[in-house]
């Protein structure tokens, strides 16, 4: 949590938030049927749709002024100032290239990443081993600055992935080969590899960190994956290249 | 049914889990899992929960009632071992018990506080089940009596107590956070009249917003972006000696750890209160009535027994209003609430008739599942701590990948995913905010039934509100709620302690 003093000024800001939600919920409400006729049900205000949302949107409102009020009362006039003066001050810039404030990119970038673009259209063994790796290397291998590289090398791999996607580019490379976005996925992890063993070549203690971090990275996807689908017979999200291996080598039969 | 038949029926209950070599299996692990998820910091046994409830989705009822179960026991005691051993709480129910576990650690009795917080987690464990199978007859036969008004109350009282005492910040932002929850519950078809509200034609959201994930989205992400973005490192445990507890001892502590336990139950029961309130409060009051106060904070084993004790008795105090009145008492009781609604058991005060063994079923899975912690407690607690060597940077993105494909599996929906990650982050920023999610979690859950009861009460009524006067039960809830409110305002606080220097014939408070 905030100190005290950062806490009231973002108080302001997220009471205006929930105060502007209220009324969004309210104007929302009032759309609903009241006094008409629904689906063959006239309508009185006791058993209207609206009620719930109406009230609900009403409380909000009120509690967010109230929250208003009270930032206002504890910072006064002059800090509410100051608190917008800081939004287009440099120091916020300062903030937004803080150590912590980058690993939070870090994290929520992958994160977005992973959910947004490529558990929907990637084989779900591959795009979670990316994500890991991603994650470890970020995280558990390395220093900031490896971060940050690592960081610039993940937008643009998923801006890449994002383009091919948003093109149909995927649609059209399946006619000639299979899974395409599985394939630049794994040439993405093989680069990614390499790239932190070279980075990683001359320090020992990075080096173990990397081995521990692939197999981890590997080995996690494949278990969880294997659990999921073969035993709890829950369809994965994305099923491509290394699950068609799997479905070949799980359903061969062996003995025949 | 008289009592000794509920006793036999308890006692077979317990006997045939036992003689079923899956559910045996079935609860040890889930209990050792629920203790290495409870003893990392940055893992929750809410957490613990979230996840075990899509990997149970395809169990039978009662053998995931046994994991999820299993594993709120153990996440809630294993939260002890990093605060006792690294100084670090596991959870935040453990928060208290770093204040005086860590001193006896560093004095070389490290093993000696892990044996007796798992004794005294046991018997808090014990009795809270007493109370579960105790009081849930009364309370449950009570609730029969129930109509629409008194629901659509007691849905509001749980969403405005959480918020009440679940904020760090402002009380507000407790309430605010509950509201927010009630409007996630609008979203979707209302259940009356089926009618879309804030859906914007997207279909997937015609259903309602899906609980489960955005439970996950909402414990887990928050929970992995702060673990890893503040890049904590562990302090090197303290080594432990003999961990079975000297009989004397425990003997000697039995009145503070049934007091201690006494206390969890009481808060467990509270709607959406936790166990690190109970932890708290359990330990301010061993502190307030011991003889030698000074002593806590410095590695006092009382100061433990009385947070561990107090955790461990809020899962069963937690049960009592779930079961009964479908209420859930604290954040894993609320991804309990889930997982019981995704298996087709809805609690409530009709769960008696729809499942009459269904109560002692989960009194006899405490009862095993506290036993069965002791064991593990006493035989691995060498080997678990082991756990506390592995880098948080190599876990949390694992449990990252574990949020994501539970949630996604429990509707087969990638919709599921884009909504738990949002939820997620919005969580993320909102508890940097002091503002709680207890109650947020508690609001998406209640909300559909405050909705669905205030409507069917103003229909009964005509849309008059007269019956809320009128009726003793719902007239005591309308008082409590009122009273919850105004005694937050500045004005009700000056003039209590104006009547109350009045009374006691004391010099007026300064104001401060």
């Amino acid at each position: 949590m905030m100190e005290k003093e950062t806490l009231r000024k973002a108080d302001f800001f997220s009471g205006l938030a929930v105060c502007l939600l209220g009324l969004f919920i309210i104007s929302q409400g009032l759309k609903m049927p009241m006094k008409d006729s629904w689906g063959g049900v006239m309508n009185v205000w006791f058993v209207s749709p609206a009620l719930f949302p109406l009230f609900v949107g009403a409380m909000l409102v009120l509690l967010g002024a109230l929250l208003v009020r009270s930032a206002i009362n504890s910072i006064g006039l002059a800090g509410v100032r100051e608190a917008f003066v800081y939004l287009g001050s440099h120091r916020l810039a300062a903030y937004l290239r803080e150590e912590e404030t980058i690993r939070f990119y870090g994290i929520v970038v992958a994160l977005l990443g992973y959910v947004f673009v490529l558990v929907p259209s990637v084989d779900f063994f591959l795009s979670s081993v990316l994500f890991l790796l991603l994650f470890f290397t970020m995280f558990y291998c390395g220093d900031h600055a490896h971060l940050l590289r690592t960081l610039y090398g993940m937008g643009a791999g998923f801006a890449l992935l994002i383009a091919m996607l948003a093109l149909t580019l995927d649609k059209t490379l399946a006619t000639a080969i299979p899974f395409p976005a599985d394939w630049l996925v794994l040439c993405y992890i093989i680069i990614l590899i390499a790239f932190n063993i070279n980075a990683f070549r001359a320090n020992q203690e990075d080096r173990r960190k990397l081995k521990i971090s692939l197999i981890i990275g590997l080995i996690a996807p494949l278990t969880i994956g294997v659990i999921f689908k073969y035993f709890l017979m829950v369809p994965l999200p994305s099923e491509g290249l290394v699950v068609a291996l799997l479905d070949a080598v799980w359903y061969a039969d062996f003995w025949s | 049914m008289l009592v000794f038949e509920r006793i036999q029926n308890f006692f077979e209950i317990v006997l045939s889990m036992l003689g079923d070599p899956v559910a045996v299996a079935v609860l040890f692990g889930s209990v050792l899992l629920g203790i290495i998820f409870g003893a990392m910091p940055g893992l929750t046994s809410t957490l613990g929960v979230a996840l075990l409830t899509a990997l149970t989705y395809s169990m039978d009822t009662d053998l995931a009632m046994i994991c999820l179960l299993a594993i709120y026991v153990g996440g809630t005691y294993g939260g002890s071992y990093s605060s006792i051993l690294i100084n670090i709480p596991g959870t935040a129910a453990a928060a208290a018990t770093a204040l005086d576990g860590y001193p006896l650690a560093c004095k070389g009795e490290g093993g000696r506080a892990i044996g007796l917080t798992t004794t005294a987690s046991t018997i808090g464990t014990i009795v809270s089940m007493l109370f579960v199978v105790s009081i849930s007859p009364i309370i449950s036969h009570f609730a029969l009596q129930f109509t629409s008004f008194e629901f659509f109350l007691l849905a509001f009282f749980g969403i405005l107590i959480s918020g009440t005492l679940t904020a760090p910040d402002l009380v507000v932002k407790g309430w605010i956070s509950g509201f927010l929850g009630l409007f996630l519950a609008c979203i979707g078809r209302d259940r009356l009249q089926f009618f879309p509200r804030f859906t914007f034609g997207i279909p997937e959201l015609d259903s309602g917003i899906e609980v489960v994930p955005v439970l996950i989205g909402a414990f887990g992400i928050p929970q992995i972006i702060e673990v890893l973005k503040a890049q904590t490192q562990m302090a090197k445990a303290k080594k432990l000696q003999r961990i079975i507890p000297e009989f004397s001892t425990v003997m000697r502590n039995i009145p503070a750890i049934i007091r201690s336990a006494l206390i969890g139950v009481g808060i467990g029961a509270v709607p959406g209160i936790g166990e690190d309130i109970a932890g708290w409060v359990s330990y301010g009051t061993a502190k307030n009535t011991s003889k030698h106060p000074e002593t806590f904070g410095k590695g006092e084993l009382q100061g433990v027994l009385a947070s561990e004790t107090a955790n461990n008795a809020c899962v069963g105090g937690a049960m009592i209003p779930l079961l009964n009145l479908g209420i859930p008492g604290s954040p894993p009781a609320a991804m309990l609430l889930g997982a019981l609604m995704l298996h087709g058991v809805t609690p409530g005060p009709m769960i008696t008739f729809e499942h009459p063994t269904f109560i002692f079923e989960i009194a006899a899975i405490l009862l095993l599942a506290s036993v069965a912690m002791w064991f593990t407690g006493m035989v691995l607690a060498k080997q678990v701590v082991k756990v506390l060597f592995i880098p948080t940077q190599l876990f949390m993105p694992i449990i990252g990948v574990l949020c994501i494909i539970g949630s996604y599996s429990l509707g087969l929906s990638v919709f599921n995913l884009f909504l738990m990650l949002p939820v997620g982050i919005i969580c993320y920023f909102i508890t940097r905010m002091g503002y709680p999610i207890a109650p947020l979690v508690i609001g998406v859950i209640l909300g559909p039934m405050a909705d669905e009861n205030l409507r069917r009460a103003l229909m009964v009524s005509q849309g008059s509100f007269l019956p809320i006067f009128q009726r003793p039960v719902a007239l005591i809830l309308f008082l409590v709620i009122v009273f919850t409110v105004i005694s937050q305002f500045r004005w009700y606080k000056r003039l209590a302690t104006m009547v109350k220097d009045k009374l006691f014939n004391r010099n007026p408070t300064p104001r401060t």
